[in-house]
């Protein structure tokens, strides 16, 4: 048996995992990333559009700080999210920005003077101020009443992964690549590691680890159609399902992005819109302003997501063998601006569709894009169940974005809780807490466990095919845990999805390499993935409101006196075909910012019976501290400094706001 | 305008048969030769070697081995040869191609297995050797505003650091092909962006300490074949030319 | 201790050398080329070289001197650019298996550098060598003396063509190499300097075919008058007798 101990164990090498090795790194912690593929691969590369930070800098995004993000944030939410953790995140993600300038992401900058640009398809001229000339410029992102969205052209994610990846080099951490974690190692509630497959060897090894951190990233590919890589698959959450101790939350709040390209599900960035992209129907007319007449197509993505499908459910979609789509039209910007700005859109066209944007409208449908729901953590980012477990980024559910993040929220996530949990790891691994005396014979066990269960699929010849069941999953989930629910669907989805596992029970592989075997590959992957989608399917089926990205069409209403409360599943048992689901209430009257109306379609919600309390609370504070700074009256309404690292604790510096010790 | 693009999705119909062979080989399988095998499918609409290579795992070889991850041309995976040229295969459409299509390993790397290679640790290996990252004293503090940049210099960086480390342009080399210890041009592109980069504190010396020998930029023949398939487009050419300049007047 | 300063003063020498060299190359054609204006031309240039025209009689000697200089030259440029042959069978190999997959121009383009400077080491050796030895020959007579009856133009024949691709193509190269004249659009700038490139190797090389054409007729028609020299009508004294 191959063993390996390290103190912190991460597994993926995302923006996420990689800024939480660097961080407990230097804190000089030993540290080892594992990823299916070098971690520059990642899928966060695929960010395009931008990363959310109230920097202020930009004419457009003056008056912006956290307080606006942070109300920004929680909107989107639908008021499902942890609002301290929200605070947490908006006031470390200009931090993070800032880092990563250090670290060479070449952000773009504001440039004093005149420019023109498109909003809401007029063109406006806006005007720099010379005292910004050079600092972070930031772009617009649906959902947001600021221009927040930090950005390199449209290649973020890209820039920042590689600067963090560079990072991780030159700090002389091991990213460890072609590796998959298969299970945790887990007693009595203390997770101590994991079994880890090499994808190119077969072989296994068990990391020891004080800490072991899930940084997987998300679950899309569970659906049809997706934006997401391929690697996508939610295995991270499927291992930590696995452990039958640790919880899962909100696992049915799934984005659908409004503007992927059909029929490749490739993204066209949220930019496209954000500079005045138009959406299209089949007569070429601009529907959005008739659903929405105030934020157009800029409303956020789900909203957007939801009246494009209902928009083709009237028949006004364009018909193709691939099934309706409408049109997003980028060429009211102009070829400077697409050639310049939108770069990547323009090599997709071509590439892909075979098109140039700045003449073509291009092909467009609402694709599964982001997952919500993943390891249910503390502030801290520790599973809230299994000590020793840390999650972060897309895999984990901080909770920072309830039922629906906002766009360029989550790459700011990803390095904002790499930041804050690397601390909380490093706290961790630094206390006697993390000492751990565990019996290699534990170590052991779990390794056979995992070797046997390989063996196994290798050698019984079932009758079912991995590829079949894999693509029925896909279908169920696209079709019936889209973006439209219904109950008698999700019935239909969860009995199904059922049998799907059962029948996963059953595989026969042609191959019996025990070595590189992508075949074998699919077929261990396959039943996390169905429990993970029967997670999804279950907790959709008992949620019987709308909420943020979780629209049922049987009950549209925001539910918030039976619902504001977080969806939690585990997988109590190995036979077991359904999770268990439990739920953990959300504290209306702790909250800064009571629920209310989202800002976007219909104000349609039943209230919670504290709500009412928390608004005169809160109306009444905001009264009494009339004329107190906005730091004061926040820290009376919802303290959470007291919650972060120290490090981070100090206030951001912007233009309109000096640091009072520079 | 909406014509073009409807027309892409609904006027592809004629179904070719493709035949795509395959140079397949295991390292990892003592008895395994490297062999090309043919495989046949029909073309669909908009198919890239992406899908169709799925395709052909899915249904006629459950072994075959290759690399994708954004399936976009984003994340660099997929690089291979494509008719002898390196390509990312995932934006690559077949209705490009003829119907007899050859797909190859890129040279270079180390094979892992049929198409699919290495390059994660080359990248690795080079970042460590050529230090790709900015080399600053002290760092900046995160509470305050942040260094100022020119906006050009700015655009300028990124420009350069879009290279995704696919590895096309060392496959492309033929320095490289005959000289393992070759950075190539994706190496010496970082340097020239780093360089550009005002935060990166390293003068010309210290950039000459890395590139400046036989197997940095004066090891490159102005093949060009680095600048001729980079799927990111990078202007390779140019900075192999400053680069070399820059480094032949360091004193 | 820093890095050796040496491969950066090679390679700038290693360009400085060949571009030397394809520039004395476009003077030297036109020299040789004088032949189709007429031997008296030929015989002009030749004794120009001789010094004839500035002391009044030709000293040989100077050639001798200008050939070795270009011979050490040539040498160098060789010694210097033979660091990049393939070192051993693997790699030239391996190159071969590159370019035949990549079917790529420019790395084709260097291939004929390899092919075409390997061929020159001995084929320009020998006319440079005859060159230096026997300045005096050099006359309308002499040289297609030289290339018809002493069998040269064989020789010749494979020498123009591999200096001619070699020489535009290294141009070209070293223009590429070091960014010269990149202007706004590189790319677009390359394909007009290639395009440049193809024109001056077929320029150079009309000029040499004919050249050689017409020493090749002069040398038949003087075959039976081996050895004699040609003396311009116009110059009234016979020169010193040679040999
Ligand atoms: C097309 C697209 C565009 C986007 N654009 C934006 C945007 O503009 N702004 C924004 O804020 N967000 C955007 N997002 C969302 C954002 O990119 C992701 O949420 C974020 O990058 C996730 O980062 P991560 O580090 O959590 O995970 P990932 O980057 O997905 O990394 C996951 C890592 O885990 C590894 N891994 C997975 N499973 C295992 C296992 N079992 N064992 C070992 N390793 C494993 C993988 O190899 C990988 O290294 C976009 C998403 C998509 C799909
Ligand atoms: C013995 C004879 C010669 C040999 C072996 C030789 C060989 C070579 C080789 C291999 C190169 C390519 C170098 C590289 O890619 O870095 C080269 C470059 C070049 N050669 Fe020659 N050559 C010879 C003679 C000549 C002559 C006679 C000329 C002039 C016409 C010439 C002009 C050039 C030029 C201009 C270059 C480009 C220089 C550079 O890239 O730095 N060479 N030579
Ligand atoms: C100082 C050096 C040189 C001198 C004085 C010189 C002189 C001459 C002369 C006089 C001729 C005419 C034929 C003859 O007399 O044999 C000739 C022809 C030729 N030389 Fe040179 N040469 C020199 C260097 C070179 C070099 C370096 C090369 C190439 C490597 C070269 C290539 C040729 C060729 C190809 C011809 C034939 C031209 C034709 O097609 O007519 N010469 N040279
Ligand atoms: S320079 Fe271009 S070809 Fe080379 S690795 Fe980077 S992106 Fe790929
Ligand atoms: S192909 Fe190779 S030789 Fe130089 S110009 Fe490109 S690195
Ligand atoms: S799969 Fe990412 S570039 Fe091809």
């Amino acid at each position: 048996m191959k063993l390996v101990y390290t103190d912190v164990l991460v597994i993926g090498g995302g923006l996420a995992g990689l800024r939480a090795a660097i961080g407990v790194k230097r804190r000089g912690l030993d540290t080892v990333v594992l990823s299916l593929v070098p971690a520059k691969r990642s899928h966060s590369a695929a960010a395009q559009g931008g990363m959310q930070a109230s920097l202020a800098n930009s004419a457009m995004g003056r008056g912006d700080n956290e307080d606006v993000h942070f109300e920004d944030t929680v909107k989107g939410s639908d008021w499902g999210c942890d609002q301290q953790v929200a605070r947490m995140f908006v006031h470390t993600a200009p931090k993070a920005v800032r880092e990563l300038a250090g670290w060479g992401v070449p952000w773009n900058r504001v440039r004093s003077g005149e420019r023109e640009a498109v909003v809401n398809a007029e063109k406006i001229t806006i005007s720099e101020s010379p005292e910004a000339h050079g600092l972070i410029t930031a772009r617009d992102f649906g959902g947001t009443k600021k221009w927040r969205t930090c950005y390199t052209s449209d290649g973020t994610g890209h820039a920042m992964l590689f600067a963090l990846g560079d990072q991780s080099i030159a700090n002389g951490i091991p990213v460890m690549e072609r590796k998959e974690a298969l299970a945790l190692i887990h007693e009595g509630g203390r997770c101590y590691g994991a079994v880890v497959r090499d994808l190119v060897t077969g072989e296994l090894t068990s990391f020891v680890a004080r800490a072991t951190v899930i940084a997987t990233g998300g679950y899309g590919r569970i659906y049809k159609v997706s934006t997401n890589g391929i690697i996508c698959e939610g295995t991270g959450m499927g291992i930590a399902l696995e452990t039958g101790v640790a919880e899962l939350g909100n696992m049915e709040a799934v984005q659908f992005h409004p503007t992927a390209i059909v029929p490749a599900g490739i993204l066209t960035t949220e930019g496209c819109r954000g500079d005045g992209g138009l959406l299209r129907d089949v007569d070429g007319h601009r529907f959005m302003p008739d659903y929405e007449p105030e934020k157009k197509e800029l409303a956020s993505r789900d909203v957007v997501s939801r009246r494009m499908t209902e928009h083709m459910r009237k028949g006004k979609g364009v018909k193709s063998p691939y099934g309706d789509h409408l049109w997003l039209d980028i060429t009211v910007l102009g070829r400077a601006h697409v050639e310049k700005n939108l770069r990547e859109v323009k090599d997709i066209c071509h590439y892909f569709l075979g098109i140039d944007p700045a003449v073509d409208w291009i092909p467009v449908r609402p694709t599964q894009h982001y997952s919500m729901g993943g390891i249910r953590t503390r502030h801290t980012g520790e599973s809230t169940t299994l000590k020793g477990l840390f999650a972060c980024g897309e895999a984990a559910c901080w909770d920072l974005h309830g039922f629906n993040r906002l766009g360029g929220n989550s790459v700011a996530e990803t390095v904002v809780a790499g930041m804050i949990v690397s601390e909380f790891i490093a706290d961790f691994c630094q206390s006697d807490e993390s000492e751990i005396s565990i019996p290699t014979s534990l170590v052991r066990e779990f390794h056979a466990r995992e070797q046997g269960r390989l063996d196994e699929l290798l050698a019984t010849k079932g009758s079912e095919r991995t590829s079949d069941i894999r693509r029925r999953m896909e279908e169920i989930m696209i079709d019936k845990v889209g973006i439209f629910r219904t109950g008698v669907e999700l019935d239909e989805a969860v009995e199904e999805l059922q049998q799907l596992l059962h029948r996963s029970r059953n595989l026969g592989l042609q191959s019996s390499v025990h070595g590189a075997n992508p075949e074998l590959v699919a077929a261990y992957r396959l039943q996390k993935m169905l429990k993970v989608a029967l997670c999804v399917a279950l907790g959709a089926r008992e949620r019987t409101e709308s909420r943020g990205a979780h629209s049922r069409e049987d009950h549209p209403q925001r539910d918030d006196s039976n619902w504001l409360k977080r969806t939690l599943t585990t997988w109590k048992n190995e036979n077991d075909t359904l999770p268990t689901i439990d739920y953990e209430p959300i504290d209306v009257a702790g909250m800064e910012l009571p629920p209310g109306f989202r800002g976007y379609g219909q104000a349609n919600h039943r209230n919670h019976p504290d709500t009412e309390a928390r608004v005169s609370e809160v109306t009444a504070i905001r009264e009494q501290l009339e004329g107190a700074d906005r730091f004061e009256i926040q820290n009376r309404l919802m303290p959470y400094k007291h919650l972060l690292p120290e490090r981070y604790r100090e206030r951001n510096e912007r233009l309109e706001e000096p640091n009072p010790s520079s | 305008m909406q014509a073009n693009a409807r027309n892409l999705i609904m006027n592809e119909t004629t179904t070719r048969t493709l035949t795509i062979q395959i140079l397949r080989h295991n390292p990892q399988d003592p008895e395994s030769e490297p062999r090309f095998e043919s495989y046949q499918l029909d073309e669909a609409p908009g198919m890239t070697l992406f899908i169709a290579l799925n395709q052909i795992r899915d249904e006629q070889a459950p072994s075959l081995q290759f690399d994708f991850v954004c399936r976009a041309g984003i994340c660099g995976s997929c690089g291979m040869l494509i008719n002898g040229r390196p390509g990312l295969a995932c934006r690559t459409l077949t209705s490009k191609l003829g119907p007899e299509i050859t797909l190859a390993p890129l040279p270079v790397f180390k094979l892992i297995g049929d198409l699919s290679v290495d390059t994660g640790a080359w990248a690795r290996q080079m970042g460590e050797r050529l230090e790709t990252w900015v080399h600053q004293e002290s760092e900046p503090d995160i509470d305050r505003l942040e260094e100022r940049m020119d906006p050009d210099r700015a655009e300028e960086i990124y420009e350069l650091d879009r290279c995704i480390e696919c590895g096309c342009c060392i496959a492309a080399c033929g320095t490289a092909r005959m000289r393992k210890d070759f950075v190539g041009a994706a190496g010496i592109n970082k340097m020239a962006r780093f360089r550009l980069d005002p935060r990166d504190e390293r003068s010309d010396e210290d950039f000459y300490e890395l590139v400046g020998s036989d197997d940095g930029v004066f090891g490159c023949m102005t093949l060009l074949g680095c600048n001729d398939v980079c799927p990111k487009e990078l202007p390779l050419q140019t900075q192999l030319a400053f680069m070399r300049r820059k480094m032949a007047s360091v004193k | 201790m820093p890095a050796s300063r040496l491969p950066a003063r090679l390679d700038v020498l290693q360009s400085a050398s060949g571009v030397f060299l394809a520039l004395f190359m476009w003077l030297h054609m036109f020299f040789v080329s004088s032949i189709l204006l007429g031997k008296d031309a030929f015989w002009h240039v030749a004794r120009f070289f001789e010094g004839y025209h500035i002391f009044g009689k030709p000293y040989p000697i100077l050639v001798s001197g200008v050939a070795l200089f270009v011979f050490a030259m040539f040498i160098f440029h060789a010694a210097l650019a033979m660091r990049k042959f393939p070192a051993d069978y693997r790699e030239y190999s391996a190159f071969r298996k590159h370019a035949g997959e990549m079917k790529h121009g420019d790395t084709t383009l260097w291939f004929v550098q390899v092919y075409t400077g390997f061929a020159m080491f001995f084929l320009g050796s020998v006319h440079l060598y005859t060159m230096m030895t026997r300045p005096e020959t050099i006359g309308p007579y002499g040289s297609a003396d030289r290339i018809v009856t002493d069998w040269f133009w064989p020789l010749y024949l494979l020498l123009l063509f591999a200096v001619e691709l070699h020489g535009s193509i290294g141009l070209y190269r070293v223009a590429v190499k070091w960014g010269w004249l990149e202007g706004r659009n590189p790319a677009a700038t390359r394909r007009n300097m290639k395009r440049a490139k193809w024109l001056i190797t077929v320029f150079f090389l009309t000029l040499g075919l004919l050249s050689l054409a017409a020493y090749i007729k002069i040398g038949i028609d003087h075959r039976p008058n081996y050895g004699e020299h040609y003396v311009p009508p116009s110059i009234e004294e016979p020169l010193e007798p040679r040999q």
